[in-house]
């Protein structure tokens, strides 16, 4: 149980690695959105350099849909992460089937399943967009982890379903006298 | 839930109060007043027996199926 619990502090402290840089990751990319709508010469001197400035002046709708899809991608990794610390802040290992814990299992495996079908669309996107000759090459590393996502949320959603199980009969289990 | 406890009225022929029944059942109070309110999912035989033990009375007296309409 010691071992258990010394494994459980380490995840913690990983997934708050995480989420800090995923939240500087999300920060980042809207300064560069913000920055590439209203001053597009500084984004070259910005995280990750993204200039998506060709896209801009091809078309405005492609350039704020792409942005949109790496924003919002990057939004709900960060979502995922804060669960996860939630997550592992209240979990009661002595008592772990409670419903507070089934419904964090629930909530990390919807935001998964969401994060990898919003990569897959956006790199169906991005590989249509560079067969119609667009510059899209540097936008392939948001969306080239869809599939392990989707993968891991399947395996998520079976955890929470036994969970909730699991949930059903510790009710039944303290309402009998 | 069509199966009434009637353990207050048993409690109440018998004269013991909740914490005497808990005393001699050896059972938290919180769980006989789950059983008594009705809240109960589940009895095992153990408990059955104990408090048939203590009140002198058969489980129909505690237990009874009313049907729901």
């Amino acid at each position: 149980m010691a071992n258990t619990r010394f494994i459980f502090q380490v995840l913690h402290v990983i997934a708050w690695i995480f989420f800090v840089g995923l939240c500087i990751e999300a920060g980042g990319i809207i300064v560069n959105f913000v920055f590439s709508i209203y001053n597009p010469e500084f984004v070259s001197k910005l995280y990750q350099k993204l200039d998506l400035s060709e896209l801009y002046n091809r078309s405005k709708w492609i350039f704020f849909s792409m942005y949109s899809f790496i924003i919002v991608i990057a939004l709900l990794k960060v979502l995922l992460f804060y669960t996860v610390i939630m997550l592992l802040l209240k979990l009661d290992l002595s008592k772990p089937f409670s419903s507070f814990v089934s419904s964090q299992i629930s909530q990390i495996s919807y935001y998964t399943l969401s994060i990898g079908i919003m990569c897959l669309i956006a790199a169906q996107t991005t590989k249509n967009l560079d067969h119609h000759g667009y510059d899209v090459e540097r936008l392939y590393q948001f969306w080239n982890d869809g599939k392990a996502f989707i993968l891991m949320s399947a395996v998520v959603y079976v955890i929470s379903t036994i969970f909730k199980k699991g949930v059903e009969l510790q009710k039944e289990n303290d309402l009998t006298v | 839930m069509p199966i009434v406890v009637n353990l207050d009225v048993m409690m109440a022929k018998r004269k013991v109060s909740l914490n005497e029944l808990s005393e001699r059942v050896d059972l938290t109070l919180s769980n006989l007043s789950i059983l008594k309110t009705g809240k109960a999912k589940a009895v095992r035989f153990s408990t059955l027996e104990a408090i048939c033990k203590v009140l002198e009375c058969q489980p129909a007296d505690i237990l009874e199926y009313v049907e729901k309409n």
